[in-house]
């Protein structure tokens, strides 16, 4: 599969001299969904930013199917690719919706029709009819960051760059967000690079994750990654509630050769798992439980 | 909930002053405004200020939201009334602890305050009267400079947001036990939440910065706007102008 990223020995400081990224490889394919997952001051924004140019490479460089950032126009660049910020305060700029989802494609140099129909299905995809004229402040957190993937949608970009999308929504919104970034991968198979904390989230929005710490500290399924015991305590990192709930079923005699990393995955193995033990499972206490617990326990609270 | 400062919260209104073409409005209005505010005869600047209230009362706006708008501004009219008639030399008519009201002074006193009223009154139908955005707009369209247009509309955006910040960082302070008190403590205490707020501000403005290039900004944002003229805009912004102008040239013509 073709190449829509690639990151080679890129490291940048800040002014001050911190070390925000060392040596960062990554190779992103076409229609992929990336997770980039590390603890605070990891560098995953600093990363992103240079993904869509706005940060220059000191050391090393980028490319978007296969054409280095650094000797792109901002046109071509923002043709690649969409950022959407954490904060959509940050990116809703201007005094209306309608105003600031039609102000990429205006500045892409598209006619009125066009822009206008851009808008209408950015604001279709995204569920936002009737709030064109709605000023930002009016709206919701939730539909903020509804509004914010419009903005870029409208766009058209070959690759989203979204840092924590699912940060701050009530769980109602988070799902309808998971949801929407899933449909715009399965049916335009835009590549898709999420840096996030939401570990929960990882394992349906992300094909494959890196994890950052300054440098790539590895790389792998979402499986692998969060199997890592030792990688995971070493940076900060989580693992799905469900998967620790199933971990620790194991304590209790719980027969399970797969942890799920997601609710339906759950369902499945629980379903397997009853049917081939006649109807039932079985869950018990013994003298060594507790001790299990106790190393259970110490596995996952490194936070 | 959250009280904005809104201008343009009655715009979606209907009356003549809401169908207006917002640069016919605009332009209008501004002249009616210049025009009144050169007058130098009080019985003039009082048939100004009568005209401003009869667009005042087309424009449909409720009274509480205009006395709420003009409340401020005659914090400012209303001492030109109290200092000018004892600082203007003429015709004595009241005498208190070496102080002379004179009738020339009370009367431009009256002429200043009366020509402000009026000055601010049309500033509601004027600006209430349309979308703030839309009004930003239509100064594009009357091609005012393209960096003052920005200026205006990321200010307009982000006066909500600043409002939400300062209002969160207040209500952070006071849940730790400040209090509001004119003493050196509360005011170094607020100097330094503003400094934070700056701060947080230009952090902000960086942010804001990046966002806008990454979807191709070129300091040259356009907007898809459209307007168009009916021949009511054409007939109210005859009958606006005609009035601006006959405040200043029916008087010269009665003289001669």
């Amino acid at each position: 599969m073709r190449e829509a990223i690639t990151v080679r020995d890129l490291s940048y400081k800040y002014p001050d001299g911190t070390k925000a990224l060392e040596d960062v490889n990554m190779e992103v394919h076409e229609g992929e969904r990336i997770a980039i997952v590390g603890p605070n001051g990891a560098g995953k924004t600093t990363l992103m930013l240079h993904l869509n140019g706005t940060f220059r490479c000191m050391e090393g460089e980028v490319e978007l199917f296969g054409k280095t950032v650094s000797k792109l126009k901002r046109a071509e660049i923002v043709k690649e690719i969409g950022m959407v910020f954490q904060d959509p305060d940050d990116q809703l700029f201007m005094p209306t919706l309608f105003d600031d989802i039609a102000f990429g494609p205006i500045n892409q140099g598209l006619k009125g029709d066009e822009v206008r129909e851009r808008v209408d299905k950015a604001i279709m995809s995204l569920g936002l009819s009737g709030y064109e004229d709605r000023a930002p402040h009016r709206l919701s957190f939730g539909e903020k960051k509804k509004a914010s993937l419009a903005a870029v949608m409208a766009m058209e970009p070959r690759i989203l760059v979204l840092d924590e999308p699912t940060a701050n929504l009530d769980p109602y919104s988070r799902t309808e967000l998971i949801g929407i970034l899933n449909e715009l991968n399965d049916r335009e198979g835009i590549t898709m690079v999420i840096a996030t904390h939401d570990v929960n989230a990882i394992p349906e929005l992300a094909d494959r994750i890196y994890a950052l710490n300054r440098r790539i500290i590895e790389t792998g399924t979402p499986r692998e990654i969060f199997f890592d015991g030792e990688l995971l305590k070493q940076n900060k990192l989580d693992v799905p509630d469900v998967f620790k709930l199933f971990d620790v079923m194991r304590c209790f005699g719980f027969n399970c050769d797969k942890l799920p990393l997601s609710l339906d995955e759950a369902v499945s193995g629980l379903t397997r798992v009853i049917e081939t033990a006649g109807g039932h499972i079985h869950l018990h206490i013994h003298e060594h439980t507790h001790d299990e617990v106790k190393k259970w326990r110490e596995k996952y609270e490194h936070h | 909930m959250v009280e904005y400062p809104e201008i343009d919260r009655y715009s979606s209104l209907d009356s003549v002053m809401h169908r207006f073409d917002p640069r016919a409005k605009l332009i209008a209005f501004l002249i009616l405004i210049f025009s009144i505010v050169l007058l130098q005869d009080l019985k003039l600047a009082l048939i100004g200020l009568l005209g401003a209230i009869l667009f005042l009362i087309a424009s449909k706006l409720p009274l509480r939201f205009v006395l709420q708008h003009i409340k401020w501004v005659c914090f400012f009219i209303v001492p030109f009334i109290l200092i000018m008639p004892f600082s203007v030399h003429g015709t004595g008519i009241f005498h208190f602890h070496g102080l002379t009201l004179t009738y020339e002074g009370l009367e431009y006193g009256i002429l200043v305050a009366v020509r402000a009223l009026a000055a601010v009154i049309i500033v509601l139908p004027m600006i209430a009267t349309t979308r703030f955005d839309i009004t930003i707009k239509a100064l594009g369209e009357l091609k005012m400079p393209n960096m003052l247009v920005q200026m205006f509309m990321f200010t307009y955006r982000y006066i909500f947001v600043f409002v939400i910040e300062f209002q969160r960082t207040w209500r952070a302070m006071v849940a730790r036990g400040f209090q509001m008190k004119t003493n050196l403590y509360a005011l170094r205490t607020i100097g330094k939440a503003l400094g934070t707020f700056f701060i947080r501000s230009y952090e902000r403005g960086d942010r804001v910065y990046q966002a806008l290039r990454a979807r191709g900004y070129t300091v040259k944002p356009k907007t898809l706007v459209e307007f168009k003229m009916r021949a009511s805009d054409y007939v109210w912004t005859v009958v606006i102008i005609g009035f601006a102008v006959s405040l200043h040239v029916v008087p010269f013509v009665e003289v001669t």
